[in-house]
């Protein structure tokens, strides 16, 4: 059964295991995709009739969109700004949670709670509570003094686009953090019992046991948090549309405006190739980093 | 569980559909199944619209006819992805501007041939043009609203109009006694659809036009730096309600229904939803103020029928139905639009309803959205240019000469 | 005492967090209870003066919410067992079988899960819509939204669970052999037990996502009696002329309770199967 060198390239079982998996993604992904790269490619009508083929015409009047270079630079701030925010919070959430306290089910249970709203209901909620003159904020901000009125917090992007960044936060950390704590369950316990008879304080066992020792979860979270947030959609769409006068827009809301409200599939088709490749090129960036380190 | 003796029926039926279109052309269709997709409007919409459709099926026995109610937010994506996969319904309500991109798409059927004199003259004459392209019918106006002014009574007596304020000046007066009480004084829309809209009501009442005789930007005009300049002054001044841009038409709807807003520029639809939810509001419905001549807005919505659809004669079948009297009256009436046939315009509902022929009035010197290709672009080219003056981040002249440019790149494409 | 001092410390630390994430919760459950007369009254107070329970009831009736939850429950759970299906084979093949093309294979899951529903959105209507299905196409199917929602879903599942198969100790299978079992007999009685906390995990990762999935749903469900309730919910608030708010908080919390209350079950679980990944 085996080939060369002990190891064959695809041996029968292997491929009866892996081959529905790679048949069920090539049928989701691959017919999609040659579709966006062909409306890419033409100028194509509201209602997806292809015209005339305009080679990289689309690409070019995208690039040079004001608004998709606004968006595009907002977009690396939505995504450094939520995946940096949640993985600060969120390991040291994960690292309590890993003590062992009284009530630690119950704490566990209450940070993984938020997963279970769907992003755009959780977006919906939060947009009611922001609601400038029935919000719960306002509401809370006023009755304590701090607002003399309410604040129309969708209003301005200086308020708007901070707020859904803190969303983008609060919803990514129990995904997170679950990943963390997993990691941490794994570490040993007397590692630490032998760092701490060495001297070591708890912030020295954290730096120099705790976070090298979590680095590669670290860092298969920081990736497909990366691929979220950056392709997230709901909750800037649902709380301001990406306006206004596009200001709160980032890559993914632009393309959606784009290809529904506008009508011109062509450029949606071009954005959505062009943030494939900036995913691709930063997931790539990171291997390649991770490699290193390994070797 | 995934239902494997289902799944594997359906293959078979796979199969034999396969099989069948092997075989010659099937048998003529005896029953006819009509797609019908329709817009929300309200809660009674899908409702109605299922009982049209059951009472369709009972006077023609065989016949069944399939509502599907989306979202307005929706409805254009989901036309969007159903003409591009060819699964589109076989008649469809759309807003009446964007019908140009269909003909050019060659995707809506005329209706001239359906109709006889007689049909044609259901109709209320001004409602059937906008839907006319090249001389050709290609939808029926099933939904029609203009705008007016709504004032609340108690705020705009004390501040000394208690019929409503005639001009733009009248209501920066009312709107400043109003702010001194401590009210929000004029309601200004800054935030979702028809942000575009809002600004045209004042553009239009100084003289000037959105879009050109030969499809080019005009609003970029002295009277279109005249309305964005008098917005900004009333956002500037506190004259309207603070954040215009968190703001959309639902958001000042209820400004207004709590009887917090002096006044607001809606449509009629307000009527009914302040009716069932704040019987007790005291307010009035004057014609959107004047600068230098009266204006408003008119809209319609349109039901369209497809081109590939395969069951034509009875999907007309079932807009002349959906157009007779009685399911008019019931619809309008409970949407609170505006007649468009005369049977309605007629039915003491309406004659006898002050308010509603207010909105009736207004009408000859109604402005319908013109029917050009990027029409959409137009609407957000100048939602983004008012946005960004009442964010105060662009002058109105500097911002509408933007949206100028942005405009004609996409105008008549 | 001490423990006691710990938890009072690990409380007190969490409690931001703990407040940020029941914050919704209440909110929903606040704006349900209110009379739609209270919502929009100024200034707003923040409790129900008369709670009632009147929004559940209308919006249950509004949305036919019973069938959007049974159209949930059942493209969720089918979706999620196509999921485990298809990817606990490809998993174990990742962690017990050396084969030269594994890296490749698994750089093709890390591209497919790059590529985010909504720019694949119309791509997939086509697809599905070209595809002819007992009399239609597969567009409105059941099918034919599990079949993507398994393909999203699946990319991660076989990524996570490599890693939770590779902890488990190949040792254990092995002496299985040496008894004679089967490689599939030691597989099914061996193998699979001790890997089933991490299949439940991944399991509620792909039951959360198909359940709260919008875009996909919105472009391929398009009666409303398929509808699904994350659909329901989302329709309650865009492009309407009046939005209700106490029946849209009704409809979020019951819409998420089922979900919280499958999380609360399977914490416990939750973590266990995550150790079980961790020990590599």
């Amino acid at each position: 059964m085996r080939g060369r060198g002990g190891v064959a390239a695809l041996p029968f079982p292997v491929i009866a295991m892996i081959g529905p998996s790679l048949v069920l993604a090539a049928f989701v992904v691959g017919y999609p995709l040659y579709e966006i790269v062909r409306l890419s490619l033409h100028e194509v009508s509201r209602f997806g009739m292809i015209r005339a083929f305009t080679g990289w015409g689309n690409f070019a009047n995208v690039l040079a969109d004001a608004t998709f270079q606004a968006s595009l630079w907002r977009t690396l701030i939505w995504t450094g700004f939520v995946v940096g925010g949640t993985m600060v919070i969120s390991i040291p959430v994960a690292v309590v949670l890993n003590l062992d306290f009284a009530g630690r089910g119950l704490a566990r249970t209450i940070v993984m709670l938020p997963w279970s709203v769907s992003l755009s209901m959780a977006s919906i909620v939060w947009l009611w509570a922001f609601n400038a003159d029935y919000g719960v904020v306002n509401t809370f901000l006023t009755a304590i003094g701090a607002l003399p009125r309410g604040l129309a917090w969708m209003a301005r992007p200086e308020t708007a686009f901070p707020i859904e960044i803190a969303i983008g936060i609060v919803v990514s950390i129990p995904f997170t953090t679950t990943v963390l704590l997993g990691g941490l369950s794994s570490i040993p316990g007397d590692i630490y019992e032998a760092a701490r008879i060495d001297g070591a304080g708890p912030w020295m066992q954290f730096r120099m046991l705790t976070l090298p020792l979590l680095k590669s979860f670290i860092g298969i979270a920081m990736i497909l948090n990366m691929i979220h947030v950056f392709n997230s959609f709901p909750i800037i769409w649902i709380m301001t549309q990406g306006g206004p006068n596009d200001t709160t827009h980032i890559l993914i809301t632009y393309l959606y405006d784009l290809a529904f409200r506008l009508g011109r599939p062509g450029p949606a088709a071009a954005i959505s190739l062009i943030m494939l490749v900036i995913v691709f090129s930063f997931t790539l960036l990171y291997l390649r980093m991770q490699g290193r380190e390994r070797a | 569980m995934i239902d494997f003796k289902a799944a594997f029926r359906s293959w078979s039926r796979l199969g034999a559909v396969l099989g069948l279109a092997m075989a010659p052309l099937a048998a003529p269709a005896q029953a006819d199944t009509v797609r019908v997709t329709v817009s929300y409007y309200s809660a009674a919409t899908g409702p109605f619209f299922e009982k049209m459709a059951a009472e369709f099926a009972k006077a023609n026995p065989g016949h069944e006819v399939k509502i599907e109610v989306v979202n307005w937010n929706a409805l254009f994506q989901k036309l969007q992805t159903d003409i591009s996969g060819n699964a589109n319904s076989d008649i469809s309500i759309i807003g009446t501007r964007w019908l140009l991109d269909f003909v050019r798409d060659d995707l809506v059927e005329p209706l001239d041939g359906y109709m006889n004199a007689d049909f044609r003259n259901r109709f209320i004459g001004t409602f059937l043009n906008p839907s006319q392209i090249k001389a050709k019918t290609y939808g029926l106006p099933i939904a029609a609203s203009a705008r007016g002014l709504y004032y609340n009574k108690a705020m705009l007596t004390a501040a000394g109009f208690p019929t409503g304020p005639k001009t733009w000046d009248e209501v920066v007066a009312a709107a400043e006694k109003i702010k001194a009480a401590g009210g929000n004084g004029f309601g200004v829309q800054g935030k979702g659809t028809e942000v575009d809209v809002y600004l045209y009501y004042a553009l239009w009442s100084y003289g000037g036009t959105v879009v050109s005789p030969d499809i080019k930007a005009a609003f970029n005009s002295p009277a279109g730096v005249k309305a964005l300049t008098l917005y900004k002054s009333i956002v500037d001044r506190g004259l309207s309600q603070p954040g215009v841009t968190d703001y959309d038409r639902t958001d000042l709807q209820n400004l207004f229904k709590q009887g917090r807003l002096g006044m607001v520029i809606t449509a009629p639809f307000l009527i009914n939803q302040i009716a069932k939810e704040v019987p007790t509001l005291e307010y009035g419905i004057a014609p959107v103020p004047t600068g230098t001549t009266n204006a408003t807005y008119a809209v319609t919505d349109s039901v369209v029928m497809f081109k590939n659809s395969k069951v034509k004669a009875t999907a007309w079948k079932f807009l002349d139905f959906l157009f007779t009297a009685g399911p008019r009256i019931e619809f309008t009436k409970a949407e609170g639009f505006l007649p468009t046939t005369k049977a309605e315009a007629a039915d003491p509902y309406f004659t006898g309803n002050e308010r509603l022929q207010t909105f009736v009035n207004l009408l000859p010197n109604a402005h319908f959205a013109p029917t050009v290709t990027g029409w959409e672009d137009t609407a957000k080219a100048v939602t983004n240019a008012a946005q960004s003056v009442y964010l105060g981040s662009a002058t109105p002249e500097a911002a509408l000469k933007k949206a100028e440019t942005e405009a004609n790149a996409a105008l008549g494409k | 005492m001490k423990r006691a001092r710990l938890s009072l410390l690990c409380w007190l630390a969490l409690s931001p967090l703990v407040l940020i994430s029941l914050f919704p919760f209440m909110v929903m459950l606040v704006t349900a209870l209110k009379p739609l007369s209270e919502i929009f009254t100024y200034p707003p107070r923040f409790l129900p003066q008369r709670p009632s329970f009147d929004a559940f009831g209308e919006m249950w009736n509004a949305t036919r919410f019973a069938l959007a939850l049974r159209n949930s429950i059942e493209i969720a759970v089918e979706s999620t067992l196509c999921t485990l299906v298809v990817a606990v084979p490809a998993a174990y093949a990742l962690a017990r079988m050396q084969f030269r093309l594994a890296g490749a294979y698994r750089q093709f899951l890390l591209v497919v899960q790059m590529l985010s529903p909504i720019l694949l959105v119309l791509g997939l209507f086509r697809l599905m819509a070209s595809i002819p299905w007992g009399d239609g196409t597969l567009v409105n199917t059941r099918i034919g939204i599990i079949i993507p929602y398994a393909g999203f879903q699946m990319t991660f599942a076989v990524w996570m669970l490599s890693s939770y198969f590779a902890a488990i100790p190949r040792e254990i299978e092995e002496a299985a052999w040496m008894d004679g079992c089967t490689r599939l007999r030691a597989i099914r009685s061996i193998f699979l037990p001790l890997a089933l906390p991490a299949i439940s995990v991944t399991g509620i990762v792909a039951f959360v996502a198909a359940w709260n999935e919008f875009a996909v749903a919105l472009t391929l469900l398009r009666d409303v009696d398929r509808q699904t309730v994350t659909l329901q919910v989302v329709n309650l608030v865009a492009g309407r002329y009046s939005v209700e708010w106490n029946q849209v908080m009704a409809a979020t919390l019951a819409a998420t309770v089922p979900v919280a209350a499958v999380f609360t079950w399977l914490q416990r679980y939750m973590v266990r199967g995550l150790t079980f990944g961790a020990i590599q």
